[in-house]
C-alpha cells in the first residue's frame, strides 16, 4: 500500500511540475479563450445577420453565462487529453514509457493519475480567470447549488476515459496529433458520457497491442 | 600511403538527391499515416458542418457557408501542416535523428524548403479534398476565374509560413505541440471559418487581420464573388495580403534557421 501511494504522489508531482513548466501555455490560452466565449455568444443562431454582413453584438447574461458553463466540460476534456497525448508521445519517443511498466500501478492509473490532478488545477485556474474576465464585460449569474458536484465529478471521470482512448491509440498508432485534434473539437460540440470504461479498456488494448508487438519504446 | 579521395559535396547533384529523399521521406510517412490523415480531415470537415449548424440556428445558412468554406480550406491547410510540422520535429529531436539529417551535404535552408514541400502536400490534400467535397455537396456559388490563384497562392503561403514558423518554435519551446492546438483554435475562430471577419467589431477585426489566414480569406471571398481583384486592392485587403504573406515567411525562415543554429549551438537537435 505504501508503495502505491508512493507511486501515486510521484505521478502527481510529476503531472504538477509540467503544469507549472508550460504556464506560458496558460497565459496565452487565458484572453483567447475569454474572448472566443464572448463573442460566440451572438454568433449562435445569428446566420440570417452574419449572410446580411451584420451582426448585434450585444452581450446577454444568460446566454453568457450557459455558454461559460458549457466550456467548463471542453476545458477538462482539453487540459486532459491534449496533455497527455504530448507526454506519452515524448515519453515513447524518448524511450522512457518502458519504465511506467516496472511502477506497482496499474500502466493505465500511472498515465491518468498524474495528468488528473495537473489538469483540474490548470482548470479551476483557467475557469476561474475567464470568469473573473468575462464578468468585467457581462454580468454572469449562476445558482451554486452541492448538487453541482455531482455532474462535475462525472465530468472528470469522463474528461479522463476520454484521454486513456487517446492514449491508448497513441500507444499503437503514435502520431495522431491531428485525429486528436478533430476528435477533441467533436468532443466540444458533443461532450458524451461514458467514456472511463471505454478509456481504460482501449488504454489497455492499445498497451497490449505495442507490448506484443514489442513497440512500447520504439518509435 | 594510400590516399581516397572524399567524395565532391560542393556539386548540385548531391543536395539535389537529399532535396528529393526529404521530400520523399516527408511523403512516405504520409501515405503511411493515410488513416490518420483521413479520419483527421473527416473529423476537421464534421466539425465545421457542425459549427456552421449552430451559427445557422438549427439548419446550414448555405450564404454563411459561402463566405466561410474559403476560411476553412486555409485553416485546415495550416492546421493540418502545423500539427504535422511540429509533432515532425519533434519526433525527430526525441529520435535523435535530427542531428543526423544536418550532417548531409545540403544546407539547412534548403533541407528546410524540402521539409515544407512535403508539409504542403500533406495540408493541401485534405483541404482541397474536404473543400471540394462542401462546395460540390452543398451546391456552393462561386465565381472561378483566374485572378483567384492571387489570393489562393498568397493564402497558401501564409498557412505555410504559419506551419513553419510552428515548427521552428517546437526546436525553441518545450511542451509547444499543446500550444499549437491553441494556435490552431485561433486560426480556426479569427480567421474566418465560423463567421467572415468582417462581420467582428472593429477592433477585433483589426486583431483578426494579423492571424494568418484572415486575409487570405477575406480577399478570396471577394475575388469568389465575382468582383475584381482591383477591388480587394482598393479596400486594402490585397496589399495587406502581399504585406502578411511576405513579413511572415520572412520571419519563420529567419526563425527557422535561428533556432536550428540555437540547437545545433546547444545540442538542442537531440533530446535534452
Amino acid at each position: 500500500m505504501t508503495r502505491f501511494c508512493v507511486s501515486l504522489g510521484g505521478e502527481v508531482r510529476k503531472g504538477l511540475l509540467f503544469a507549472w513548466a508550460e504556464r506560458l501555455q496558460i497565459l496565452l490560452e487565458l484572453p483567447f479563450f475569454a474572448l472566443f466565449i464572448l463573442l460566440l455568444g451572438p454568433l449562435l443562431g445569428a446566420g440570417n445577420q452574419i449572410a446580411a454582413g451584420r451582426v448585434s453584438w450585444a452581450l446577454h447574461s444568460s446566454r453568457t453565462s450557459l455558454l461559460l458553463l458549457a466550456f467548463v466540460p471542453a476545458l477538462v476534456f482539453y487540459f486532459q487529453a491534449v496533455k497527455l497525448f504530448w507526454r506519452l508521445l515524448a515519453e515513447i519517443q524518448a524511450g522512457t514509457l518502458e519504465q511506467v511498466c516496472l511502477s506497482p500501478l496499474p500502466s493505465w492509473l500511472v498515465a491518468a493519475a498524474g495528468r488528473l490532478v495537473a489538469a483540474l488545477a490548470e482548470t479551476v485556474l483557467v475557469v476561474a480567470a475567464i470568469y473573473g474576465i468575462i464578468s468585467a464585460f457581462v454580468p454572469l449569474r449562476y445558482a451554486w447549488n452541492p448538487a453541482a458536484l455531482l455532474p462535475a465529478a462525472a465530468l472528470i471521470v469522463t474528461g479522463t476515459g476520454y484521454s486513456l482512448i487517446i492514449g491508448g491509440m497513441t500507444l499503437v498508432w503514435k502520431r495522431i496529433q491531428l485525429l486528436q485534434e478533430g476528435f477533441l473539437l467533436l468532443v466540444m460540440v458533443f461532450t458524451a458520457a461514458a467514456y472511463l470504461t471505454a478509456g481504460i479498456l482501449a488504454f489497455r488494448l492499445g498497451e497490449r497491442t505495442a507490448r506484443t508487438r514489442g513497440t512500447l519504446a520504439r518509435y | 600511403m594510400t590516399v581516397i579521395a572524399a567524395p565532391r559535396t560542393d556539386g548540385r547533384l548531391p543536395a539535389l538527391r537529399v532535396t528529393a529523399s526529404e521530400t520523399g521521406k516527408g511523403l512516405r510517412l504520409m501515405w503511411r499515416r493515410r488513416a490518420m490523415l483521413l479520419t483527421g480531415a473527416v473529423a476537421q470537415g464534421f466539425t465545421y458542418l457542425m459549427i456552421e449548424f449552430l451559427v445557422g440556428g438549427g439548419h446550414l445558412n448555405h450564404a454563411v457557408l459561402a463566405l466561410t468554406l474559403p476560411a476553412y480550406f486555409a485553416f485546415s491547410l495550416a492546421a493540418t501542416a502545423a500539427l504535422q510540422g511540429s509533432g515532425g520535429i519533434a519526433e525527430e529531436v526525441n529520435g535523435g535523428t535530427l542531428e543526423q539529417s544536418h550532417l548531409s551535404p545540403a544546407r539547412p535552408s534548403l533541407l528546410m524548403a524540402d521539409r515544407l514541400a512535403a508539409l504542403a502536400t500533406e495540408g493541401l490534400l485534405p483541404a482541397a479534398a474536404v473543400t471540394a467535397a462542401f462546395w460540390a455537396g452543398y451546391g456552393v456559388r462561386y465565381q472561378v476565374r483566374p485572378d483567384v490563384l492571387v489570393p489562393l497562392l498568397l493564402t497558401i503561403t501564409d498557412a505555410l509560413a504559419y506551419a513553419l514558423l510552428m515548427t521552428a518554435l517546437t526546436l525553441a519551446i518545450a511542451s509547444i505541440g499543446a500550444v499549437v492546438h491553441v494556435f490552431n483554435m485561433a486560426v480556426m475562430f479569427f480567421g474566418g471559418m465560423f463567421v467572415p471577419a468582417a462581420v467582428f467589431p472593429h477592433g477585433v477585426e483589426i486583431f483578426a487581420r494579423f492571424i494568418p489566414t484572415t486575409l487570405g480569406a477575406q480577399v478570396l471571398n471577394t475575388t469568389l464573388a465575382g468582383r475584381p481583384l482591383s477591388a480587394a486592392w482598393a479596400d486594402g485587403t490585397l496589399p495587406w495580403l502581399l504585406a502578411h504573406a511576405a513579413v511572415l515567411s520572412a520571419l519563420a525562415w529567419m526563425l527557422y534557421l535561428y533556432t536550428l543554429r540555437r540547437a545545433r549551438r546547444e545540442g538542442g537537435l537531440s533530446p535534452r
